[in-house]
């Protein structure tokens, strides 16, 4: 909008009875600008607000070092949170998979009736297949992912019992399926295990820790929020004769508030950094000793850390903080100087 | 230029600050306002900026109505009057230059502009070597002089001036009001706020003396 347009828009025609002395034909007005130097002076206005910004950041090095500090440790605890949560569910997707059914039989049967129940059991429509673990196959899987090795040596018989692993057909929201049913009837077995039941309790878990992570996540970015808030009102408070003599030489709200503003954005975008920083430090503190401990699981699993883009989306959304903040504690101040 | 109407300023506090005042300034005429404190020259000039409404009467500045301004029109009414304070609220944190430059860069003005804008009303107040000084380390009547090369920067059309030599001695004060005399010369409207009756008569431009909110006398002294 140009000027003169935006000056007609304030301003009301004044009634007759008090119309100017001279028509306003006659009233000298700046000559219409160009866009691009309409472009130019909104660029100028930005560049001078983000500088300004800076500078006053600069300026106080202590003040600035603590909001952000504060604002880093209160964004990285949601993200360590998030990276640990997000690792116990990359890790329990194997689990979530399986969809066998674990009959562990009496140590009483032996491998010839194991075979012949398996034989049995095959031949029911709702199994698509039965595998057999033997009690040596059982012996050797164990030493080799427990690393209790050597402590089975000690063992002078194999106290393991045959166990069928039997992989069925019935659908999946079956909660009590005949098979189940005859399989805990069936006097040969001990113990059936059905890793559906938990499947679903690692999956209410695994939603109850998401769910956690959120409201740990949003609670804190409220902090945030009132963090930067405040920090920006203070900043306000102390430049409160500024902001009056820049408004009575005709400086706009808009124009006064870009300042705070772009310093909300820097906080926001310094604490978000930071939280990656110690992000990334915390996870490469753990590393090692994390590793051993998965090493010993036989590297079936990683860590996995934040990822970049993970990284990214959280300083973006920190800055925003920042500026939503700034946004908020610079709206009511900014009425000061400018009578209704 | 500026056009008072029966123009009244009752402050929430219940004091009365202006009573039916009416007058006409001309474009291009340099006046005084004087009186003693309280007889509400801070007042008429804070109308004049919007700084405060009147509560009765109408005002016209440069062809506005300022009964018809809005809340979001002042910062373009205040772009076309230049104001001087007594106290001439510098910003101690930045050059001569850059707070000369404010009011360019509130009006987003190019930067080639503004260097050029700014050191003429630099070289106009006598300033022009001290661009790069802090306020701070300037004399009060140089501060002063800033003062006004900020109002003079985005040539208005109208200059006001709250005692802009209340802080001076005589002699500054003296130079201080020649540099209004001449803005007034080159066809700008200059409103003068000064108690200093005497340094007012010296200049012999036209004096509109307030006594409790009440305009008692407009008169142009004639220079000995």
């Amino acid at each position: 909008m140009t000027q003169r347009k935006q000056a007609e828009r304030n301003v009301r025609k004044p009634p007759p009875a008090a119309a100017p002395p001279a028509p306003a034909a006659t009233e000298p007005r700046r000559p219409r600008s160009s866009l691009r130097a309409r472009l130019g002076a909104w660029r100028d206005h930005h560049l001078y607000g983000f500088f300004s910004s800076l500078g006053r950041l600069a300026a106080r090095p202590w003040a600035t070092a603590l909001t952000v500090l504060m604002l880093g440790f209160a964004l990285a605890l949601p993200l360590l949170f998030y990276i640990a949560f997000d690792n116990a569910r990359t890790w329990s997707g194997g689990l979530r998979e399986a969809r066998e059914v674990t009959a562990f039989l009496k140590p009483s049967i032996a491998s010839a009736a194991a075979n012949a129940f398996a034989a049995d059991l095959r031949r029911r429509d709702d199994v698509a297949g039965v595998a057999i673990k033997t009690p040596e196959q059982g012996l050797a899987e164990f030493r080799q992912l427990s690393g209790f090795g050597e402590a089975l040596d000690i063992l002078k018989d194999n106290p393991l019992p045959n166990v069928l692993i039997i992989t069925p057909r019935f659908a999946e929201g079956d909660e009590n399926p005949p098979l189940l049913v005859d399989l805990k009837n069936d006097k040969r077995v001990d113990l059936v295990q059905y890793d559906a039941t938990w499947r679903r309790r690692l999956s209410d878990i695994l939603g109850f820790g998401e769910r956690a992570v959120a409201v740990i996540a949003a609670l804190l970015a409220l902090a945030t929020l009132l963090v930067i808030g405040n920090t920006v009102r203070m900043d306000i408070q102390a430049r409160a004769e500024e902001i009056a003599v820049m408004q009575l030489i005709g400086a706009g709200s808009g124009f006064v508030r870009r300042p705070f503003l772009y310093a909300g954005l820097w906080y926001g975008l310094l604490g978000g950094v930071l939280a990656v920083v110690i992000a990334i430090g915390a996870e490469w503190a753990i590393a090692g000793p994390l590793d051993r401990l998965l090493a010993s699981y036989d590297h079936a699993l990683a860590l996995s850390g934040l990822g970049v883009v993970s990284a990214l989306i959280v300083i973006g959304a920190s800055s925003l903080l920042g500026w939503a903040g700034a946004y908020l504690a610079s709206a009511r101040h900014m009425a000061a100087g400018h009578p209704q | 230029m500026i056009t008072f109407d029966k123009v009244s300023k009752r402050y929430a506090s219940g004091q009365d600050a202006l009573a039916e005042m009416s007058f006409e300034i001309g474009a291009g005429e340099m006046v005084f306002v004087t009186g003693h404190s309280g007889a509400g020259k801070s007042t008429l000039l804070k109308l004049i900026g919007l700084v405060e409404r009147a509560t009765r009467g109408q005002i016209v500045v440069n062809h506005t109505s300022l009964t018809g301004v809005r809340r979001r029109g002042i910062p373009q009414l205040r772009r076309s009057i230049g104001m001087v304070f007594q106290d001439h609220r510098l910003l101690t944190d930045r050059t001569v230059f850059d707070n000369v430059a404010l009011p360019l860069i509130i009006a987003g003005t190019t930067r080639e502009e503004m260097g050029k804008r700014v050191r003429a009303s630099l070289d106009k107040v006598g300033l022009l070597a001290k661009e790069k000084a802090s306020p701070l380390a300037l004399s009060a009547g140089e501060q002063q002089r800033v003062g006004i090369a900020r109002a003079i920067v985005g040539k208005p059309p109208v200059i006001i001036a709250d005692e802009p030599t209340g802080n001076l001695d005589p002699q500054l004060s003296g130079e201080i009001m020649q540099l209004f005399a001449e803005f007034g010369a080159v066809g700008t409207t200059v409103l003068v706020a000064s108690h200093d009756l005497h340094l007012v008569k010296r200049l012999g431009k036209r004096v509109l003396v307030l006594d409790h909110g009440r305009l008692i006398d407009d008169f142009r002294p004639t220079v000995q």
